[in-house]
């Protein structure tokens, strides 16, 4: 990241040449509008292109996606004219019309003066807006210049302003970059004099880039042989300037590596660039016809873009060149179904669903008699719950992953298995309440999962570093785990509730509920035990395979110990009488904050061998959940507390009459 | 008497006991976590997690507290005399004696870790052979005799010898075979060694022209670089040499009497290893176009008593070999450009409970989900006489 910006001063030099050639070329085609929007069709085949970013080769629809989500913070964007773009037809506007694409606002700032920072003027727009390419174009150099200044500060020591200036710079760069990828397809590159030169090209006056491409060797050759000679060294000369032009057009070309390899997997894991093919032609002398094809492609559909006709069946040539080298490769078998996994949108509508079985359990404690309402919430629980199931079972058949290696993965995990485990203690005891916990678990944890991906803005299947490339210790101690995370904050949902009904006074008169409820956390809890301290021990023994030691004290590690002995101190408090019923609901209502903290908390320390994942913006939210947890358990504090003077009280006024206390009326300590 | 042993046993076996035990080492743990940020993992390690007593600092407040070896020594009695000796036996109890007697495996693990483990590394380039390996942390002074045609005899002494020789005031070595007594002084656990200036006064005596700077302890305990000072007096004649030994330096300190060389060095401390590790190849592979590692190898080959067998090594895949585990730690040079030679770190590990905590964690999960599945039958069976 840190030589990204570097690099994007650098390339605004050769940015700037570049678009002087594109420009001055495509003159012609720069007031062009877009027909219409884009075929379905186009879309489909553009959606299933296959790309290497990241790490992996993905579908471009999941590249465009998530550029999009980091530039606009969301995956669509509205025209000036009032369409809206998904993702996809969006990135083709950028890739085929982007004097176009430069006009749409997709840049959000969220703070108007990184704006004003850069010397553009934020007239007309909130404090939190978006920009097009075109605003913000007359202060480009001076935030990059800014953001190479920002770049010493480290990112917890920068205020507001830096910090957004700074994630500006990075936006734009990767924007412009993609922008100007396919201006070599536009361009057509003048040929200049010379009798080798005309023979070469058929004497046609102009170019195009594959034609270069393709011709590169025999350029290097004859450059080499006309150098030799004072008559024909101006013709030299003009074979480097050609050369020098078809460089110029492929800088800032590597971030979009559309070209698959023609070699074995093994051999070739890199798919190419334009600039990647002329540096090797330049190097090796080696040009593959097939990429040399596949540029002529991108060119076909750089010229056709304004007959969509023409187009796809551009398009459609090129899908035919990528697509079966990747599949060859063994590289495609997957995008497909990454299509689809995005386009079904599972996890947004079982939030949605989520929300609304939260909407019906609310009305069931209004009308706790319905059978009807009874039915619908349990129908709204399990239908996203079987939403995020089968978006786990689909991210594991894309990864070829078990369910969870990310943090990401964990909180769609947690809130699946925590469902799940609620739905199965409904069951058992038919109260209402672990359907209402599920209700509310899986809302929020939805809510937290999609608000993760929208804040991270990164592909949230990332490729993974050496030491966690074993599906057997992430098929096991991760999931273990990560069961115990779900179980602990299933535990501590249900003791919130406990207290909370408890404080309000609900089912007052009905202490079965109660202590349904506070048998159901002791279940509950116990279950999460068994995963918890399975799972930390295995996680030890990971390590011990990994580096030579079963424990080292880790941040994480700690944590995961905190949650087994604070579940272990609840269970042995509650055997030992030391705590009851009501005790023990503090107690694990509390120890939903020891999970959390060892969940994202430790994370947040930035120390130890575990410090993965995006943390930044988890902050705010982490330390609402732990006052709010305190708050609860304070709360439940007090009731004891008041609930035992006025016990005493009575206890009192009754020996003074000579009457003894029935059990019922013990204290609930 | 009688009274006085019951009672012993009635403490250490009490649940209340149990529930503090559990309570300290979990604010133990907490406290230590939150240090690390602070006082980086070793520092913090020492004081809370190998100690048995410690002062932690709340602000300006002192808090004296047990520290975890304390506590984990009377949590394994606890445990072994309230959870297993005086515990009930019956079905209904099997689960958790189980769970305990595995907890207690899992204690005397890291017990045994604890007194008997060594850990280091060695690090090797391609072509490169070793038959030690040398701690992360610790520290040796080593005394080389050359004895000619190529032989050295060496003598060393361990960091605990001298680590509390920090005052100028130093302690004292004569060994026998030595024409010569050392005297070590004024060690500092990290320091340059930097040359002396005409424009500041050294904090510390100059010896030919050098002095050694302290420096605060580093978070990264390995980063720590040692240095002390060294006197040698003859023993006959009593004729003094002083030099500096600092742990970063290239070359020994060598000093001729009587005929003889000796060199002197402040080094890592080190193992031998009872085979010889030679480094074949060594594989760093990065996910395409990313700068993220995708795997690590290392291609080595073993030599023992005359014969020798090629191995790999990898993440997640150690070398196991006589008492030893060899694992795939690390590479550098960091951010070398390509083409560079790059050299492997291999951890090096010799723990005799190497394999103790995958057993104990099989009896822990046999014991719980025994307890917890015959809680839940009986539950689900009074559920249903109940309705």
């Amino acid at each position: 990241m840190k030589n990204l910006l570097r690099i994007a001063t650098l390339f605004l030099v050769a940015l700037a040449s570049t678009l002087s050639i594109a420009a001055a070329q495509s003159a012609a085609q720069a007031a062009a509008a877009r027909p219409g929007p884009w075929p379905k069709e186009v879309v489909e085949i553009a959606q299933h292109l296959p790309v290497q970013d990241g790490g992996r080769v993905k579908p471009l629809n999941t590249y465009a996606g998530y550029l999009l989500l980091r530039l606009n913070g969301k995956r669509s964007v509205t025209t000036p004219e009032g369409e809206k773009l998904e993702a996809m037809p969006w990135l083709l506007d950028v890739l085929f019309y982007p004097e176009l694409a430069e006009t749409y606002d997709a840049f959000m700032v969220q703070d108007g003066q990184a704006i004003e920072a850069i010397g553009v003027s934020v007239e007309g727009k909130k404090k939190r807006d978006r920009y097009s390419f075109r605003e913000l174009r007359p202060g480009i150099q001076r935030l990059f210049q800014l953001a190479n200044e920002y770049q010493a500060i480290e990112e917890k020591d920068r205020n507001t302003v830096q910090q957004q200036v700074f994630m500006l710079a990075m936006n734009v760069n990767d924007f412009m970059r993609i922008l100007t990828h396919l201006d070599l397809a536009r361009a057509r590159l003048p040929v200049g004099a010379g009798d080798g030169l005309a023979q070469m090209f058929s004497g046609a006056e102009e170019v195009t880039f594959s034609q270069v491409l393709d011709h590169v060797p025999e350029l290097r050759d004859l450059q080499l042989k006309l150098s030799r000679e004072p008559a024909t060294a101006a013709e030299s000369k003009t074979i480097g300037t050609l050369l020098h032009t078809a460089a110029d057009l492929t800088s800032g070309t590597e971030s979009l590596a559309l070209l698959p390899a023609t070699g074995s997997l093994e051999a070739e894991p890199a798919w190419h660039t334009p600039a990647d093919l002329l540096t090797v032609a330049l190097r090796d002398s080696v040009v593959e016809p097939k990429h040399v094809e596949m540029l002529a492609s991108l060119e076909g559909m750089a010229r056709a873009r304004a007959d969509f006709a023409g187009f796809q069946r551009e398009i459609t040539r090129f899908q035919g060149l990528v697509v079966p080298l990747a599949e060859k490769r063994g590289e495609y078998e997957k995008v497909g179904l990454e299509v689809t996994y995005h386009e079904l949108g599972l996890l947004g509508n079982a939030q949605v669903v989520f929300v609304l079985a939260f909407v019906l359990a609310a009305g069931l404690w209004l009308k706790p008699k319905s059978k009807l309402l009874y039915g619908l919430t349990t129908l709204a629980v399990i239908v996203p719950t079987i939403l995020v199931t089968i978006a786990i079972v689909l991210r594991c058949m894309i990864r070829e992953r078990p369910p969870v290696s990310t943090l990401y993965e964990t909180l769609l995990f947690v809130t699946a298995t925590g469902a799940i485990t609620a739905l199965v203690a409904e069951l058992v005891t038919k109260q209402k309440v672990a359907l209402s916990a599920a209700a509310v678990l899986g809302m929020i944890g939805l809510f937290v999962a999609n608000g993760y991906e929208m804040l991270d803005k990164r592909d949230t299947m990332p490729q993974l570093v050496a030491v966690l490339d074993t599906n057997f210790w992430l098929a096991t101690h991760v999931t273990a785990i990560t069961i115990g995370y779900s179980a602990g904050m299933l535990a501590a949902l249900l003791a919130s509730l406990y207290l909370i009904t408890k404080v309000v006074g609900f089912k007052r008169s009905e202490p079965a509920f109660h202590h349904g409820l506070g048998r159901m956390v002791y279940g509950v809890l116990c279950f999460g035990l068994i995963f918890s301290t399975v799972g930390t021990i295995l996680g030890g023994i990971w390590a011990n395979e990994s580096w030579g030691r079963f424990w080292g004290w880790d941040p994480k590690e700690n944590g995961a110990l905190l949650i087994c002995l604070s579940q272990l101190v609840i269970l042995h408090c509650r055997m030992g009488g030391i705590l009851r019923e009501h005790g023990v609901c503090m107690a694990t209502a509390f120890g939903g904050t020891v999970i959390a903290f060892s969940w994202f908390g430790v994370n947040l320390l930035g120390v130890g061998l575990h410090s993965y994942g995006f943390t930044s913006g988890i902050h705010t939210a982490l330390w609402s959940y732990y006052w709010i947890q305190w708050g609860i358990v304070g709360l439940g504090g007090l009731h004891w507390y008041l609930e035992r003077v006025r016990s005493n009280a009575r206890r009192e006024a009754m020996s003074n009459s000579g009457s003894r206390l029935s059990p019922a009326q013990e204290p609930m300590s | 008497m009688n009274t006085i042993v019951d009672g012993t046993l009635k403490f250490f076996s009490s649940l209340w006991l149990s529930v503090a035990l559990l309570i300290f080492l979990a604010l133990l743990t907490w406290l230590g976590t939150l240090e690390q940020v602070h006082t980086g993992l070793y520092e913090v390690q020492r004081k809370y997690f190998d100690s048995m007593f410690l002062v932690h600092q709340a602000g300006s407040v002192p808090i004296p507290l047990p520290g975890a070896r304390l506590v984990m020594g009377i949590l394994f009695i606890n445990l072994f005399v309230g959870g297993i000796v005086r515990l009930r036996r019956g079905w209904a109890t099997a689960g958790v004696l189980i769970t305990h007697v595995g907890i207690v495996f899992l204690l005397v693990a890291g017990m045994v870790k604890s007194f008997y483990a060594q850990e280091g590394h060695v690090t090797l380039y391609e072509g490169e052979k070793a038959n030690t390996y040398e701690s992360y942390v610790r520290w040796e002074v080593a005394v080389s005799e050359d004895l000619g045609q190529g032989k050295l005899r060496e003598l060393t002494a361990p960091e605990e010898a001298f680590h509390h020789a920090t005052s100028a005031t130093p302690i004292t070595f004569a060994p026998p075979s030595l024409p010569f007594e050392i005297q070590l002084g004024r060690y500092q656990k990290n320091c340059r060694a930097l040359p002396k200036g005409p424009m500041f006064d050294a904090p510390t005596p100059v010896i030919d022209g050098v002095f050694l700077q302290p420096q605060s302890p580093s978070t990264q305990a390995e980063q720590n670089i040692a240095g002390l000072y060294a006197t040698l007096v003859e023993k006959q004649g009593g004729a003094k040499h002083e030099g500096i030994l600092w742990g970063n330096e290239a070359q020994p300190w060598t000093v001729e009497t009587g005929g003889k060389r000796y060199a002197l060095a402040l080094r890592r401390e080190r193992y031998p290893m009872p085979f010889t590790l030679g480094l074949q190849d060594f594989v760093k592979e990065d996910h395409p176009r990313i700068d993220m590692p995708k795997a690590f190898s290392s291609d080595v080959v073993v030599t023992e008593d005359d014969s020798t067998r090629p191995m790999k090594i990898s993440m997640n895949e150690p070398l196991r070999s006589k008492g030893l585990v060899v694992y795939q730690a690390s590479w550098g040079p960091a951010d070398a450009p390509p083409g560079t030679p790059l050299f492997s770190t291999l951890a090096v590990v010799s723990n005799p409970a190497d394999q103790f905590p995958l057993y104990a964690c099989i009896v822990i999960a046999i014991g719980l989900t025994l307890h917890f599945s015959r809680k839940l039958l009986r539950h689900i069976r009074s559920e249903a006489r109940a309705s």
